[in-house]
């Protein structure tokens, strides 16, 4: 389909930066998508693709770089503006209203409207149906959106842009929350949109879904375009190479010595999150769960945590079979978790930094009447110090600290029960450079005490450069496991994405 | 590393300087009322009227004292006054035919189960705070008239009454009994594993569910205590007055609301105390009073009152921002 050249190009971004706080997401990237065009654009987590769609969507403004529809400068200055340019932007969580039924979400904010200014229901059900019938989707209109599936929401999304006139549509993720017959039906729709001259940009980091969908694709790398071709001119490797780049990172050089199996699960079932996973980490031992976004690694462990009970499944701890139903037996068995999403999950935001870190083991102080507050406040200071935490005062609170040293007080307070195994759920998202480095050369200590570690990241780099085996998750099962001498990015990426995984 | 050591060491200074600080706005804003207030009025600034206003707002203190737990954990209890309301008749019906010893058990206990039901209900039910006491609200103002029938029961024994009106070394037995409780809830969520629990699942649940605090048991507890305190009100109540009504305390769980926020706490969960709030209670109490000592028309002290609120508030939020 390189005959595409010759369509005229209707989308266009050239040159975009974006900084936030001074990290530098989006470097000079340069985008153009024709009319009745499929335009993949893909990378790894954090590339800059999310932030890349909020731009042109006028979510946020670019620092630098020009945008343009139809050849005319677009400066969007919000949504609704971006709306109002023929561009709609569908994301992952869908904006819809559930108690409205699928023709009101679909014309609210402009329902058409009778001389007595009132909504004109047989116009609205009229256009509704037509647009149903232009997407060839079968939905009663009147039907509340609580009732639909997922599939059919999407499609009252996609029937509400229609009714926009949008004439560019952003899609982000679209396949994530379908099942495999219904990737068809929006595939389907998608081809139909093109013929009618849409300029259609799709978000994936699924691969295959690429080379069945997409016309061309542009890869982004660290905020940088890394290339852009025709679909049918590449291949996986060709992809592959440009979302991982070339920078082989650096092993660290001492080998560990392993202990005993601290923890192993097997044929762990949570229905509808993952399946059928075992493995195994022993003593002094780093194991990764890699993979992307929504493959089920943390879920993994926070059912290992007892936060969720499996559906099927054994645990072993220290070679005995425990069912942990809680999280404090979980943490009186010598497990530990530092969840992913430090703010909404980790840290009481506005309490002290020593509060935080003494959250889970407060009896410790605990003498009746009254806690021992001195005790208290010398073990805190202690893991301050051995974390090197940054702040003007054990008594500040959690929110006025940097992402890195809130990442250290979250891991301070899961050692501070004294684990033997540490579940750690990306211990570095949103970390600058030189925080990262640290928590790196920590858990390298740990290491070396003996603390067994699942690392659950999606930065390939943090795992070949601490992990000593990785299990590789796609879709909440185990693609692959590979050992760290026969692991690489692009051994890793074509687990993860791919459905038939070749060996590297 | 011995940089940050000693920043840590100097941060204990700043944090308990933050803690008074923290207080220091509403403190200030109560000694200036008692400033403005002995200026307005001769007879404000004695020990007899000082002493009045602390037994006055007794009862509102101490619902605000329980109401402080609730409103810690991000939640809200609208049900203090009716339960206030149904231990003041059970109160005074049970001292008809039982000992004191007996009698006043039981109707504390039964503010404790009042507050189990709510606590259970927030807790392991996962009706939203403001739907269960809400229900409880009419629920136990209901069993309150249904016990007594609608009319009010009177109580003769003597020694009830004292506890209401009596005095131990010239201060009001309500007072002391406000203070006490203010002691004992102060050190609780200071100083216990269950008050720092406490912040926790205010701050953030989720938070405290993976440090491992039992989220649902501490939550059935400071309902439990809010229930409990509101007993122990209705305990002051009924001995001050002499008389078991069905409706005592109708609306006083909006006065308690007011005290807590007053006293800085925050309803979005995980900050605040109840020092804050006993001051908050004095606050209100000594406005009253002075409006009362100056002859306002009660009307109108309705205003001050609904203004004071809002503008207390107010400042307080704009001054945590910062």
């Amino acid at each position: 389909m390189s005959s595409e050249d010759r369509k005229p190009t209707h989308l266009q971004a050239r040159g975009v930066s974006k900084s936030f706080e001074g990290n530098t997401v989006l470097r000079e990237v340069d985008l153009a998508v024709a009319s009745g065009e499929i335009h993949a654009v893909v990378g790894e987590n954090g590339a800059g693709k999310s932030t890349l769609m909020k731009i042109l969507g006028g979510v946020y403004a670019p620092d630098s770089g020009n945008l343009a529809i139809a050849n005319q400068p677009y400066r969007p200055r919000s949504p609704k503006d971006a709306i109002d340019h023929g561009l709609v932007v569908i994301h992952q969580e869908f904006s819809l209203t559930p108690h409205l039924s699928a023709e009101e979400n679909i014309f609210l904010g402009h329902y058409p409207v009778t001389r007595y200014g009132t909504v004109d229901r047989r116009a609205m059900r009229e256009r509704t149906l037509q647009l149903l019938e232009r997407l060839s989707i079968r939905i009663d209109p009147g039907t509340p959106v609580t009732s639909l599936s997922v599939a059919q929401q999407q499609m009252v999304e996609i029937a509400k842009a229609l009714s926009l006139d949008a004439r560019a549509l952003i899609l982000d993720e679209p396949t994530a929350v379908l099942d495999e017959e219904n990737v068809e039906v929006l595939f389907r729709v998608l081809r139909r949109l093109r013929e009618e001259g849409l300029a259609i940009v799709y978000i994936s980091h699924h691969l295959e879904e690429i080379f069945e969908i997409a016309d061309k694709v542009t890869v982004l790398r660290d905020g940088a375009k890394t290339g852009s071709a025709d679909v049918n001119e590449i291949d996986h490797d060709w992809l592959v190479a440009r979302m991982i780049g070339r920078g082989f990172p650096d092993h660290r050089s001492q080998s560990r010595k392993h202990g005993e199996v601290a923890l192993e699960v097997s044929g762990l079932t949570r229905k509808g999150k993952f399946e059928d996973i075992s493995f195994f980490v022993r003593r002094g031992e780093i194991v990764a769960l890699a993979g992307l976004v929504g493959a089920g690694r943390s879920e993994i462990a926070q059912a290992i945590f007892g936060l969720h009970r499996p559906d099927a499944g054994t645990m072993r701890v220290f070679g005995r079979v425990r069912r942990i139903r809680n999280p404090g037996a979980a943490t009186r068995l010598g497990i530990a978790y530092t969840p992913e999403d430090r703010k909404s999950h980790g840290l009481f935001l506005n309490r002290p930094t020593s509060e935080n870190i003494t959250m889970s083991v407060l009896k410790r102080f605990y003498r009746f009447p009254i806690m021992r507050l001195r005790h208290e406040r010398a073990f805190v200071e202690r893991m301050v110090a051995s974390l090197d935490v940054r702040l003007p005062g054990l008594g500040a609170e959690v929110r006025n600290l940097s992402g890195g040293n809130q990442q250290k007080v979250l891991l301070a307070r899961s050692l501070a029960a004294e684990p033997k195994i540490l579940l750690l759920d990306e211990p570095t998202r949103g970390v600058d450079i030189g925080a990262k480095q640290e928590i790196y050369d920590f858990i390298e200590q740990l290491v070396g005490q003996g603390m067994a570690i699942v690392l659950i990241s999606s930065e390939m780099e943090e795992i070949l450069r601490l992990a000593d085996r990785i299990i590789v998750l796609r879709r909440g099962r185990i693609a692959r496991t590979m050992d760290r001498t026969e692991a690489s990015e692009d051994a890793m990426m074509k687990a993860a994405a791919l459905s038939q995984a070749t060996p590297a | 590393m011995a940089q940050s050591a000693t920043m840590t060491r100097s941060g204990i200074g700043i944090a308990a300087l933050r803690g008074v600080r923290q207080q220091l706005g509403i403190i200030l804003a109560l000694v200036l009322l008692l400033i403005v207030s002995s200026l307005l009025n001769d007879r404000f600034l004695t020990v007899p009227n000082l002493l009045n206003v602390l037994r006055q707002v007794a009862i509102v203190g101490i619902l605000a004292i329980g109401q402080t737990y609730v409103i810690l954990t991000k939640g809200i209890d609208l049900s203090v006054g009716s339960i206030l309301g149904l231990s003041v008749v059970l109160f005074a019906g049970l001292i008809e035919g039982q000992a004191l010893a007996v009698a006043i058990p039981l109707g504390l206990a039964a503010g404790v189960v009042m507050g189990a039901l709510n606590g259970l209900g927030v807790a392991f039910a996962r009706i939203p705070a403001f739907i269960m006491t809400l229900g409880m609200l009419s629920f136990a103002r209901g069993l309150a008239f249904i016990y007594t029938g609608g009319t009010p029961i009177p109580i003769l024994n003597e020694t009830y009454y004292y506890i209401g009106n009596g005095r131990i070394f010239g201060l009001p037995i309500p007072a002391i009994i406000l203070l006490a409780t203010l002691v004992v809830a102060a050190l609780s969520l200071r100083v216990t594993p269950f008050g720092r629990c406490v912040y926790g699942i205010g701050s953030n649940e989720d938070a405290a569910r993976l440090s491992g605090v039992p989220v649902r048991r501490y939550t059935l507890a400071v309902y439990v205590i809010s229930g409990l305190c509101a007993a122990i009100a209705g305990l002051v109540y009924s001995s001050q007055l002499g008389v078991g009504t069905p409706i005592a305390g109708q609306a006083y769980e909006l006065d308690s609301i007011a005290a807590v926020v007053v006293g800085g706490t925050s309803l979005f969960g995980g900050k605040g105390s109840v020092i804050g709030t006993f001051i908050g209670t004095l606050i209100i109490g000594v406005l009253a009073n002075i409006l009362n000592l100056t002859g306002v028309d009660p009307f109108v002290q309705q205003l001050f009152k609904g203004a004071l609120i809002v503008v207390a508030v107010y400042i307080m939020s704009r001054s945590g921002q910062s």
